[in-house]
């Protein structure tokens, strides 16, 4: 940790040397538990299982490999391969969390109770993944489920969702919504808070539109909150594991697999650890470029 | 008139929409919840079918006494690895975050920025080394091991909220108290922290959440009988060839009241460390 | 708000300060996946292995699933969490030529065993493991009631199979002639395996699991396209439903077969109801049994071989007793198991007794074929997809 020696404020040297110990603690805890293993990790990618650089070779062989990306899928349907299904995961995950949240906090702020609503939507927060597994099983069942029974209603031939190649991933990836919208809700609900009220009554005696006054105050004022919501959801996304693990083990053929479950079939059905570290470090690069933007926000709004 | 009478019935349809948004938000958990008091064979046809309904405790008290797996048990030790596991990533992280809300050295933004993007890492990546580790420290199934790794884990984004936090404070009364010769350490504990106390509640709640939460790292590092903690023993309540969805269902509920009570009392300061990412 | 933080943190701390910690025993520990009423049933074994020796032991339950994860990292740092572990024998095999696995060399008579029970966990003429009861997968299961309310009979020939089926199917308030059991996948893997023995013989059973012939082969593939498939195109064969409730609705009168193995008598409530028959020109049939190992890595190394062999004897004859397994120590008499269970054992008779496909192949094989089935289950019309994928796997 390099002090710097001359502190504004004149300290003295001393004192400014006590100061390695507040960072001391943290610091050694991130070294042996994080950044030690992580690196570990990327250095496991670029060898073969003999112990043998072979730098990007793993990653030309697993990425063409059809759990990865399986182009056939286009021809034939699901599985598409667990790298474009992750793609598809964002692809309608994003968009959806955005546009719930924000209408679940404008609606929820002008509803009485809309307390209590937050605070039971929000119980999707709190589960434990192993338990929202559970749920989503229970959910989708073709006959102790309540949504199939609920779309049999409009038509819909009842069928366990899961089980099925064409509705697996989109099962999961509304049940991930369930569990994961509440965090932007929340978020929106902050960011409403601080838009001061004499904007709206500005624009109300202008006479401009409910949906006007979304669209063209509300939206706008709110996009840090957004910048934030697609970050994080991104990540979510990215890690996401333990729900296809207990709902699908991303079956049926492959028709749900994600990223970070073919890591751990690489990892402890396969024990082919180099295999596995190279999806880790692709989830890795993927993560960092994501959340890039979001940190070099935060970096601006301090300098 | 028809204006307010055209206001009235928005109103109306905005508390329907969002009483059914919360009705479709619950409808999960009824699920397991209703498989959890009623016997199996009367929710195989579907829970909201209710021709007969014979409610019972005995899953909440077969869950909680397994002989096995026993999720009272499991409770007792979660609370173990939580309750340490929280304070410790909070102290270490807190007294980090000041020194970057306050002091300034070469290397300190870059620093900070990956710290903060170790937050990103998926955990699955490193399960081997960080076994491996453990395992080296002689921590391994035991409680200080676990605990220090989810205090690693939880330090990147405590520091991130803590210093956004401090960053905030006046920095006035600090100076005031440098100028009266007070040290740095006793700046921070005297009148940071006290000023500092809701962050340290919400950074508290989540990581407490987070800890409770946990079945990855629980599963690498933890492994005796007596040691295992809730989450741990919910997938156990199920056997190889036979599975009690009644005693499963109860077992993932009462695992699922500590989030809920702790979220219950702590409400306020949660939400305030979820919108932490927002706020500068 | 602050002094009621501050209260919370200070009775924390308190807490935790206060709570007790663990103290070591000097004790072995056995680790399965039985629950529940499983485990009930394999009580008495170690009860009688602790009265007999004076060694503690303990019980605890881990899936294989989660054994797979915790394992490999506990033994690259030379430990174990228990002193025997049930595991899939492919998995103990594969450890033991790393080295983890204590050598149980004669430890056991393989003599005393019925053919092949200890050859999934030998590596050459060492032996890595010791060999539990198994299951038997017969074939399907009917109600007796069922078929006689209906007028219906255990078919003698494929054709009347398929009869029945489609009669079954018929019956209003069926909802399909039969129920698809599915677990993590291999309720439908054991009924893959029962045509594959059926139709193209016990020999391609092994031959599949030594990867001597394709899964493509035209002998294999048409198992599938010839009998699997159009069983399934017809929609005689439910979804796959998670196969504790499957059991439950097919008991209750909504399917009218149910494959399962032999356990199913335990789970009925009235087992003198039951019928079973296996698939017309059947000439083999699953016998599964357990397995375990002792880790290299335990404390007590001869306590440990000592178990593993009381449970490969003597331990399966009090584990029958409680019926729903059938013995590998050829040294169990008849006498010993519950009725039904001697039905089940004369099944057994005339036929090929095979071990589990899957279950011998394991590593990632296992799992992908698990996942290939439950696709070929909803979308039969893309076996040629499933086969290629299987093959693909195997190699």
């Amino acid at each position: 940790m390099p002090v710097s020696g001359t502190c504004p404020g004149g300290d003295s040297v001393g004192q400014t040397r006590g100061r390695i110990f507040f960072f001391l603690p943290a610091l050694i805890l991130l070294a042996a538990f994080v950044v030690y293993p992580v690196i570990n990790t990327v250095w496991l990618s670029f060898q073969t299982p003999e112990g043998e650089f072979s730098f990007l070779k793993n990653y030309a062989e697993i990425l063409s490999e059809p759990e990865l990306v399986d182009l056939r899928g286009f021809k034939r349907g699901f599985p598409y391969g667990a790298l474009i299904h992750n793609i598809m995961w964002i692809v309608i995950h994003l968009p959806l969390t955005v546009m719930l949240g924000l209408i679940l906090a404008v609606i929820l702020r002008d509803v009485k109770g809309g307390a209590v609503i937050k605070s039971i939507i929000f119980l999707g927060m709190v589960t434990p993944m192993v338990v929202g597994g559970i749920i989503l099983r229970f959910l989708f069942d073709g006959s102790v489920g309540i949504l199939p029974s609920f779309l049999n209603l409009f038509g819909i031939t009842r069928r366990t969702l899961t089980a099925h190649p064409d509705t697996a991933l989109f099962a999961l990836i509304l049940g991930s919504l369930w569990l994961w919208t509440p965090f932007s809700m929340v978020l929106y609900s902050a960011g409403l808070e601080t838009i001061p009220e004499y904007v709206y009554e500005a624009a109300v005696i202008d006479g401009a539109s409910p949906l006007r006054i979304f669209f063209l105050i509300t939206v706008p004022l709110l996009r840090p909150v957004t910048g934030v919501v697609i970050t994080m959801t991104f990540l979510w996304v990215l890690k996401i594991f333990d729900i296809v693990y207990v709902a699908t083990m991303g079956g049926p053929g492959g028709a749900s697999n994600v990223l970070a479950l073919q890591m751990y079939m690489y990892a402890f059905r396969q024990f082919n650890a180099n295999a596995a570290a190279v999806v880790a470090t692709f989830l890795m690069i993927v993560a960092l470029i994501v959340s890039i933007p979001t940190f070099r926000a935060l970096r601006g709004d301090e300098a | 008139m028809r204006m307010a009478g055209q206001k009235t019935s928005r109103t109306i349809m905005l508390h329907l929409v969002a009483w059914l948004l919360a009705l479709i938000w619950l409808v999960p958990f009824l699920g397991v919840f209703m498989a959890s008091i009623r016997p199996l064979s009367e929710i195989s046809r579907g829970w909201w079918k209710f021709a007969t309904f014979t409610p019972t405790f005995k899953n909440y008290v077969g869950a909680w006494n397994h002989p096995a797996a026993p999720i009272s048990r499991g409770m007792m030790n979660s609370l173990k690895v939580a309750i340490p596991g929280t304070i410790f990533p909070v102290l270490a992280a807190s007294v980090a975050a000041y020194g970057f809300a306050r002091f300034s050295f070469r290397g300190r933004d870059f620093l900070f920025i990956v710290i903060v993007a170790l937050m990103t890492l998926p955990q699955q990546m490193i399960a081997v080394p960080l076994f491996r580790i453990i395992n080296k420290l002689g921590a391994v199934d035991s409680y200080v091991g676990l605990m220090v790794v989810h205090s690693a884990w939880g330090i990147p984004w405590i520091l991130y909220f803590m210093r956004n936090y401090f960053s905030a404070l006046p920095v006035e009364v600090e100076e005031a108290a440098k100028v009266d010769g007070a040290s740095d350490w006793r700046i921070f504990l005297q009148i940071v922290m006290p000023m500092a106390l809701p962050a340290v509640a919400s950074s508290s709640v989540l990581q407490f959440m987070w800890v409770w939460s946990d079945f990855f790292l629980a599963l690498i590092l933890i492994y005796s009988p007596t040691k295992l903690l809730a989450t741990q023993r919910v997938p156990l309540l199920r056997g190889v060839y036979h599975v009690d969805w009644g005693i499963l269902a109860a077992g993932s509920i009462i695992v699922m009241t500590v989030p809920i009570i702790v979220f219950v009392l702590m409400q306020r300061y949660y939400i305030r460390g979820m919108v932490g990412w927002v706020s500068k | 708000m602050r002094r009621k933080i501050l209260i919370v943190f200070l009775v924390a701390l308190v807490a935790i300060c206060s709570l007790p910690g663990v103290a070591a025993e000097k004790k072995l520990t056995v680790i399965s996946g039985w629950s529940g009423p499983e485990m009930d049933a394999f009580m008495p074994v170690l009860e009688a292995f602790e009265k007999e020796t004076g060694i503690d032991v303990d019980y605890q339950i881990y899936r294989a699933e989660d054994l797979a994860v915790l394992l490999p990292a506990q033994f690259d740092a030379k430990t174990a969490p228990a002193d025997v572990i049930f595991m899939w024998a492919w998995f103990i095999a594969k450890h033991a030529e790393d080295g983890h696995v204590l050598d149980m060399t004669g430890y056991l008579n393989e003599a005393d065993f019925i053919p092949g029970a200890l050859d999934p966990v030998k590596s050459g003429d060492k032996l890595y493991g010791g060999v539990y009861t198994g299951k038997v997968k017969p074939g399907f299961w009917y109600r007796k009631s069922f078929f006689e309310k209906h007028g219906l009979e255990a078919p003698k020939t494929w054709t009347e199979f398929t009869a029945l089926c489609s009669k079954i199917q018929r019956i209003s308030g069926i909802k399909a002639a039969i129920a698809s059991g599915n677990g993590v996948g291999w309720p439908l893997s054991d009924i893959t395996e029962h045509f594959i023995a059926s139709y193209a013989g016990p020999d391609i059973t092994h031959a599949l699991i030594d990867k001597k012939i394709s899964w493509q082969d035209p002998v294999v593939a048409s198992v599938f396209k010839d009998k699997l498939v159009p069983l399934l195109k017809a929609g005689y064969f439910s979804e796959p439903i998670e196969w504790t409730m499957a059991a439950d609705l097919w008991w209750g009168g909504e399917y009218g077969l149910f494959f399962m193995g032999s356990w199913i008598t335990g789970m009925v409530e009235d087992p003198d109801d039951l019928g079973v028959f296996s698939l017309p020109d059947c000439k083999g049939i699953v016998f599964a049994p357990d397995y375990a190992f002792a880790p290299a890595y335990t404390k007590y190394p001869e306590e440990a071989k000592r178990l593993l062999a009381f449970l490969s004897t003597k331990g399966q004859e009090i584990q029958v007793t409680a019926g729903g397994h059938i013995s590998t120590y050829a040294k169990v008499p008849l006498s010993v198991y519950p009725a039904v269970d001697r039905e089940v054992a004369a099944l057994l008779e005339g036929v090929v007794a095979l071990p589990d496909l899957d279950d011998t192949i394991g590593g990632e094989w296992q799992p992908a074929f698990w996942d290939q089935l439950k696709l070929l289950w909803v979308s039969p019309g893309r076996v040629d997809e499933v086969l290629e994928t299987l093959q693909r796997k195997a190699e």
